[in-house]
């Protein structure tokens, strides 16, 4: 039994974590998910000031970001990922390559 | 370089693989910590082992490494290239230390810091085997007087426009203990800890310990940019050594009063060895010394044991405090740093006593 749980376990890198709904959700992921997963994200518990300067840092690394979308999707990252946020990893083995 | 459209859905598709309800806490695992690039940690309470087992040793990648072809796989010091057979047949060197990421205990830093929110297990202590760093220099034709530092670089490209992992470390430091290593707990590097190659610094933090090495440079100044003059500085200066820590693995969460109850830990430091660790159940105004575990080499953990019993009915808050080799004491406070780095505050778990 023990062994089958622990087969059970997903590989590392195989699963992430998902964005809650809204509807920046899927310009999250259309800005984000090119360079990682979504766990980074929904780890975070930042102030708007930092969500703003860490979507600015990600910007000039590369993340295309519309102007027209920028707010908002700082507003998303805020409300949900703010200092109250409560995270909880997903357990898994280390992928083996 | 950015995943592609099919990897991403081939990622996506196996979402719900293995729901967490069905896990039970104590099989080996590791704690996501990013799915890709891969980051995850231990869980505290499975470092309970002298030699942490590879399969539950921390990922830190910064970004998806291009694994390199082993076969055409070489190391290039400046003019000079080894093939890994070639480093193979210089003499061996092997060390035992601890392997703790620069972020481990971000998230228990207050006010809050971005970044990865590593809490207790971005660090392990493992057996690592390969050739002196010196070696391969001397053999490359010498170090010339004005080099002071050695350029670093790994096989992993970033994606976009973030800025390349280019690193150096003092030559003094590399000459002295740094060892290129192609083996982890006796086995050959996990894709994820490097392979083929990857940098052992003993007492320095991870940042360090480049993994994936190609190329070796001694030069008069240090590299330059984000992973040297922006990130991995702690009060303006690069990060260098871990600082003195400890921390509880095992306690019980309930107890009884009188009957005595194991306690037990790791405790490391960027000096060579701990010279004790203390326990104290009563807010820190008494201390009682641990027993130190005999198994030990130069910047490897301690493990370390109690046997506390209980006074009184209610909860109890035990913390531990670690203090090295150079009569350096683990702070009741880390030092906040904007990046959040080399978390070293006392350790506590709270037991219900009745």
């Amino acid at each position: 039994m023990k062994l089958a749980i622990f087969l059970a376990l997903p590989l590392l890198g195989t699963t992430f974590k998902q964005l809650p709904p809204g509807k920046e959700k899927a310009v999250v992921e259309a800005s984000c998910y090119a360079c990682h997963a979504a766990d980074i994200v929904v780890q975070q518990r930042l102030t708007e000031k930092q969500w703003t300067a860490t979507v600015e840092k990600m910007i000039r690394w590369g993340a295309e970001v519309k102007d027209a979308d920028k707010a908002a999707m700082i507003a998303y990252l805020a409300k949900h990922f703010g200092p109250e946020n409560r995270f909880t990893p997903i357990k898994t083995q280390q992928l083996r390559r | 370089m950015p995943l592609d459209r099919r990897t991403f859905l081939r990622l996506a598709a196996t979402a719900p693989l293995a729901p967490a309800a069905l896990l039970a806490a104590t099989q080996p695992h590791l704690l996501q910590m990013n799915g890709y690039p891969q980051n995850a940690e231990t869980p505290l309470e499975l470092l309970t082992d002298y030699i942490t087992p590879t399969s539950l040793f921390f990922v830190r990648s910064h970004w998806i490494p291009h694994t390199p072809d082993l076969k055409s796989w070489k190391l290039t010091v400046d003019d000079t290239t080894f093939t890994l057979a070639e480093l193979k047949k210089m003499p061996p060197a092997e060390a035992t230390c601890v392997l703790q990421c620069a972020g481990n205990g971000r998230a228990l830093h207050n006010p809050i810091v971005p970044g990865v929110q590593w809490r207790y297990g971005a660090v392990g202590n493992a057996r690592w085997r390969g050739v002196r760093v010196r070696d391969v220099l001397q053999r490359a034709g010498g170090i010339k007087a004005e080099a002071k530092h050695l350029h670093l670089f790994g096989s992993d490209d970033p994606p976009g426009k973030v800025p390349p992992f280019h690193r150096s470390i003092e030559l003094e430091k590399a000459l002295d203990d740094c060892i290129l290593a192609w083996e982890m707990n006796g086995e050959p590097l996990p894709a994820a800890h490097g392979v083929p190659l990857r940098l052992i610094v003993p007492g320095w933090a991870g940042d360090h310990w480049m993994k994936w090495i190609v190329r070796l440079s001694p030069q008069a100044q240090p590299q330059t940019g984000f992973y040297m003059d922006t990130a991995y500085r702690y009060e303006g200066k690069p990060l260098t050594e871990i600082f003195v820590k400890s921390n509880i693995t095992t306690a019980p969460s309930r107890a009884k009063a009188g009957k005595p109850e194991k306690i037990a830990g790791f405790a490391f430091s960027g000096a060579p060895d701990i010279a004790k660790v203390e326990v104290s159940d009563d807010d820190g105004a008494t201390w009682s010394a641990a027993d130190l575990d005999s198994r030990h080499a130069p910047h490897a953990w301690r493990l370390w044991s109690y046997w506390w019993t209980p006074r009184a009915r209610g909860t109890a808050r035990l913390f531990a405090r670690a203090t090295d080799s150079r009569g350096i004491a683990q702070p009741r406070e880390a030092v906040w740093n904007p990046s959040g780095y080399v978390y070293n505050g006392w350790h506590s778990v709270d037991v219900e006593v009745t």
